[in-house]
């Protein structure tokens, strides 16, 4: 039940260094030829895979956009449900597609970031794929953005936070050999910490998937309209997103930041970001679920921002009109 | 115990007053709409079904009466993820003249679902008329063209508006406790 994830700059030998773990502990590599014989199995087959496997989608509007979002909902729910299955069997090292962020709080996993200086990377994937220079870089350019906005859209985070990792390993300046050496010696000192048992690691594994950090209500992934998935305050932020997806309203979630207060050197003392933007209105939203006597603060900034920004239409919904609406539709409150 | 006792209700508008406000109501439309071709009622179901039938009677203009459904929000456990027509409209709209006529206007989700759906079926026009609207409550901003009586954020039933499917049939409009 030990979980190794190695998040990878394209180029930086990542792949090399999962199977040189994986061999070295005789854990199970999880990477793209893994996935793909699992895949295969849910359905989910070539050139589909291609095009969702680690891959940012940007969505346009219409029929063919809804498709596309539940398919790919299809998809992360097959992969993630087959992380799931293989950690509650297995050690694996699983290499790239969010593992540092779905198993973020699962006690034994170990967290890998490898990376590499540019040049150092260009060399590698000049020789690996027989390109030239310019070649590499756009290859190395595009793969890399793409993880980038994959974990972005997926799961609402910045692979380049070093506060994911246990470790963080440069491989312009580390082979692959010691690389590997390395985060064995870190999986072997984990394991050695302190056994948890296994029925407690069983529990954290299903509560961990069963609220990925894209939807703690397991409703399926959220997208705004820049095909995103945020990361939501509240469940009352998730619960009021998907109304407005259910009646077909564009949103986006905490899009600007607005300035409220400044000291005398012009630095911004005090900010205001609205939980909610419909674009389609031209229209802010906040939602505030706290209770009645801890308000007063949060109308206050509103006062300033309508003083500062006249043209800007915000409302607020407060605790008991969002009690209201849920009522009115026959939902119960989650997560106050 | 008599009908409506389970719940404290206050009575908001009284027969005659409802009576009183759609006749207004359809000598209003009556005017606007004289001269102007056939006229599709869009009802939609279920709550607008009294005011329906009862504005359609004060009309003194050719028209033809049509409802519409479409499915709730759910929530998480709700089988769909986006709004579904249950119930479609029987006429063809396009090049018509359109009233989309509403028990009650609060949050404008169900309304702007509703209207965008028509605008694209190409209609002449198309205009709203509520039986009440409750600004406080709106979330999206949706033109009303008629509109029977303004509240404040109140839980109301009664003429065609429920509480659990109770008190629809109640002729006045009352406020739930």
């Amino acid at each position: 039940m030990a979980v190794i994830t190695i998040s990878r700059h394209f180029g930086s030998g990542g792949e090399l260094i999962a199977r040189l773990v994986a061999e070295k502990l005789g854990y199970l590599l999880v990477n793209k030829s893994v996935i793909a014989g699992n895949m295969r199995a849910c359905g989910i087959l070539e050139p589909e895979l291609a095009h969702f496997d680690e891959k940012k989608i940007k969505f346009q509007d219409g029929e063919w956009d809804r498709e596309m979002k539940e398919r790919r909902r299809h998809y992360l729910a097959q992969l993630h449900n087959f992380f799931y299955d293989m950690a509650i069997r297995e050690n694996l090292v699983i290499l790239g597609r969010g593992g540092q962020f779905l198993f973020h709080d699962f006690p034994p996993a170990l967290h890998v970031k490898i990376i590499a200086a540019l040049q150092s990377r260009i060399g590698r994937v000049c020789r690996l794929y027989s390109l030239d220079e310019s070649a590499a870089v756009r290859l190395i350019t595009e793969q890399d953005r793409d993880r980038e906005t994959y974990l972005r859209q997926i799961f609402g985070g910045d692979w380049l936070n070093a506060e994911l990792y246990h470790m963080v390993i440069n491989t312009g300046m580390t082979g692959p050999e010691e690389a590997a050496a390395l985060i064995v010696t870190a999986a072997r000192l984990r394991e050695s910490a302190g056994e948890i048992p296994v029925q407690e690691l069983e529990e954290r594994l299903l509560e961990q998937f069963a609220s990925p950090v894209c939807d703690s209500q397991g409703g399926g992934i959220l997208y705004d309209a820049g095909g995103n998935v945020p990361l939501f305050a509240h469940p009352s932020e998730t619960e009021f997103a998907r109304m407005l997806d259910f009646y077909q309203i564009k949103w986006l979630y905490e899009p600007k930041t607005f300035p409220l207060e400044w000291d005398s050197e012009g630095t911004v003392t005090e900010a205001f970001s609205p939980d909610f933007y419909l674009p389609e209105q031209d229209l802010y939203l906040e939602l505030t679920t706290q209770r009645q006597k801890l308000v007063w603060k949060k109308n206050k900034k509103i006062r300033r921002l309508k003083e500062i920004y006249p043209d800007l239409q915000i409302k607020v919904i407060y605790g008991r009109d969002f009690k209201g609406l849920l009522e009115k539709y026959g939902i119960k409150e989650r997560g106050d | 115990m008599k009908y409506g006792e389970e719940h404290h209700l206050k009575v908001l508008f009284t027969r005659e007053q409802i009576q009183a406000r759609v006749a207004q109501l359809g000598e209003a439309i009556t005017g606007d709409y004289r001269g102007a071709g056939e006229l599709i009622l869009v009802a939609v179901l279920r709550g607008s079904v009294y005011f329906a039938v009862d504005l359609s009677r004060r009309l003194e203009i050719p028209f033809v009466l049509d409802f519409m459904g479409i499915s709730s929000y759910g929530g998480v456990s709700a089988s769909h993820g986006i709004v579904r027509i249950t119930k479609d409209l029987d006429s063809n709209i396009a090049h018509k003249n359109v009233l989309l006529l509403e028990d009650i206007v609060d949050t404008g989700l169900t309304l702007n679902y509703l209207r965008r759906n028509l605008q694209t079926r190409n209609p002449a026009s198309l205009r709203i008329c509520t039986f009440l609207d409750m600004p406080a409550r709106r979330i999206v901003n949706i033109p009303v063209d008629y509109c029977g009586f303004t509240l404040p954020d109140l839980y109301v039933v009664g003429y065609g508006l429920d509480h659990h499917e109770r008190y629809r049939n109640l002729e006045v409009v009352a406020a739930l406790k």
